[in-house]
């Protein structure tokens, strides 16, 4: 993936968040080049929810340079990063409780592209309903658009995230614990309609806990200690890290998800 | 019926516009006439701060200051300028927009209960400015050699600024109905802006940053811009309004900016329904009357108000308009599980 040639998607340096006296995200590097899939993993408070805040404008980086496509983006708002091209998900089911599942994704294709000048414009063009429709059916929606948030259960409100999200076309999807809270068959169904997303060429940062998702997914895995970047590799080379083994994993699990990637690599 | 209530709002609009319309040559008396205009005013402030405090989420209560804002700024240019009130009350308005502008300005960083604190704290320091005006003004001086009133009038308030012109046309005995007429343009225009905001992208946008500021502002929408929008949008009939409190009474007083008539305009806002397209008008009708009543009882009167707003936040939290959807939905499901039995 990085080759010299191309210019990354995204480029972090020396990126710093402190909270008082505390980095959260500490001296942190990163290259993100079209097409790739980034999992980012840690143990709890890390620094990766901070990380993609500060990626989108919710929190501010403290200091050092963030920039997609050439664009320094770490002083922007986060309604002006959107426009840009990047959109994220939370890690709570954030939703916006009183509308449907077609309004609130709705909010993204009306809003996400950009929204210029100071006179407010009343009504939906074309390609928005479009963009809709699009997300809907890349997240499998289609069929509950109607439905209002409020009564949704935990997958379906995590499906709506990432619809909002995708209805903004983001040039960089940011993916915050997507299978967070939910059952194995559950995380099953989400791991193909991201898998759906890889195909379709988006480019993804994304976290989890859940290992067995975050490996089989990404192409290039990160992962934070402290605020600090302890490994950057692929997922074989993770699971022989000792110092992700000692921090995060621990024995047991690295053996299990070594026999899972193996049994993977044998069966496809 | 189910169409019924599909097109419920045309169906009631055309109704109540009819029978609005009607109004005056029914033969009612002209005290009830009066009252029914006040509360057409009243029901148009209240569905602009539905605007502001139902759709967008912020707790502003600067409506009513931007009411008092337009009243004073008819007198005000009226009585100095001598304008006819036909230009001074748009452009009360327009003053009303900025005003309501600069207010949203100072909300833009605070949440919540702060909001309501600030926009509370500047009408009370209006109301206390305009309160304490007392020094004689030489324009004054010059309507009248012998008076000493004060700029804004002061705690005795300001008359003598014209008025319509309505008894000239119509005569001594029917200028209310002409003022009437006026008042229901307001209020009718007033109902189709709120609708048409509500169902716009605009609205959409609003209603967003009150479910979610953060993921709505990660979506794309400035809090900034909208923000204003919404203190401007809702702020033009509000200030216009005023003006046609002033034109109608031919006087302004700093009650305008009280406590009591803040509280009297946000119980029809709870009352009829936050957030709800029919709510101020049902609010504004339910608590004028109430009023009519409670009168009789004079210093029980703020009691009983206090009351009626108590048992609607205790069984309708929604308000009638919430109340009325919620016994639709009713009336629903005991028809068609009566179908399916």
């Amino acid at each position: 993936m990085s080759n010299e040639e191309t210019q990354p998607l995204l480029a972090c340096r020396n990126v710093f968040k402190y909270f008082g006296g505390l980095a959260a995200v500490n001296d942190f590097d990163l290259d993100v080049f079209p097409g790739d899939v980034i999992g980012i993993g840690g143990p709890n408070g890390a620094g990766k929810t901070t990380f993609l805040d500060v990626i989108s404008g919710i929190s501010p980086a403290t200091s050092g340079d963030i920039a997609l496509n050439g664009t320094p983006i770490a002083t922007k708002k986060p309604d002006a990063i959107c426009h840009l091209g990047i959109s994220r998900t939370f890690q709570l089911n954030a939703g916006f409780e009183s509308m449907s599942i077609e309004e609130n994704t709705l909010v993204g294709a009306a809003f996400g592209l950009g929204d210029k000048g100071w006179f407010p414009r009343m009504t939906y063009n074309r390609e928005m309903r479009e963009r809709v429709e699009r997300a809907l059916v890349l997240c499998n929606l289609q069929d509950k658009a109607d439905m209002v948030v409020r009564d949704l259960p935990v997958l379906d409100r995590k499906l709506l995230m990432l619809a909002g999200a995708l209805a903004t076309e983001p040039k960089l999807l940011l993916i915050d614990e997507p299978v967070g809270g939910l059952n194995p068959h559950e995380v099953d169904d989400v791991m193909e309609i991201v898998q759906g997303l890889i195909k379709e060429g988006v480019t993804i940062i994304l976290i989890e806990h859940v290992m067995r998702f975050l490996l089989q997914l990404s192409k290039r895995v990160v992962i934070l200690h402290h605020g600090e970047k302890i490994y950057e590799g692929d997922s074989e080379g993770l699971l022989n890290d000792r110092k992700v083994v000692e921090v995060y994993l621990g024995e047991g699990t690295a053996d299990r998800l070594q026999h899972m990637m193996k049994n993977r690599a044998q069966n496809g | 019926m189910a169409l019924f209530w599909k097109h419920r709002d045309f169906v009631i609009f055309a109704i109540l516009l009819g029978v609005a319309l009607a109004f005056p040559f029914m033969g009612i008396p002209r005290f009830i006439l009066a009252a029914v205009l006040i509360m057409y005013c009243y029901a148009t402030v209240v569905s602009q701060w539905n605007l502001v405090f139902g759709l967008a989420g912020i707790f502003s209560l600067a409506q009513v200051a931007i009411f008092a804002f337009g009243a004073y700024s008819t007198a005000l240019l009226g009585r100095y300028l001598e304008m006819n009130l036909w230009y001074s009350f748009p452009i009360a308005g327009l003053g009303g927009i900025l005003f309501s502008f600069l207010i949203g300005l100072a909300c833009l960083r605070l949440r919540g209960i702060y909001v309501a604190l600030l926009t509370l704290a500047v009408s009370q320091m209006m109301f206390v400015l305009i309160q304490t005006d007392a020094a004689c003004s030489a324009l004054n001086k010059a309507i009248n050699p012998m008076s000493c009133v004060s700029f804004t009038g002061g705690s005795q308030g300001l008359g003598d600024f014209g008025s319509f012109g309505w008894r000239a046309v119509l005569g001594g005995r029917n200028w209310m109905t002409g003022d009437y007429y006026t008042m229901l343009g307001l209020l009718v225009i007033g109902l189709i802006v709120t609708y048409l905001i509500t169902q716009s992208r605009m609205g959409l946008a609003f209603r967003a940053l009150r479910d979610n500021e953060e993921l709505a502002r990660s979506r794309g929408i400035s809090q900034y811009k909208y923000q204003l929008l919404v203190f401007g949008a809702s702020a033009f009939l509000t200030a216009a309004a005023g003006g046609f409190y002033a034109a109608h009474f031919g006087a302004v007083g700093i009650n305008l900016f009280g406590f009591p008539l803040l509280l009297f305009l946000i119980s029809m806002l709870v009352v009829g329904g936050i957030g709800r397209l029919w709510g101020p008008l049902l609010g504004a009708a339910l608590l004028m009357s109430a009023d009519e009543v409670f009168k009789e009882f004079s210093d029980w009167r703020n009691v009983g108000l206090g009351i009626v707003v108590l048992l609607f936040m205790i069984f309708l939290p929604d308000g009638l308009a919430g109340g009325i959807d919620k016994l639709h939905k009713l009336a629903v499901r005991v028809f068609t599980r009566a179908r399916t039995a």
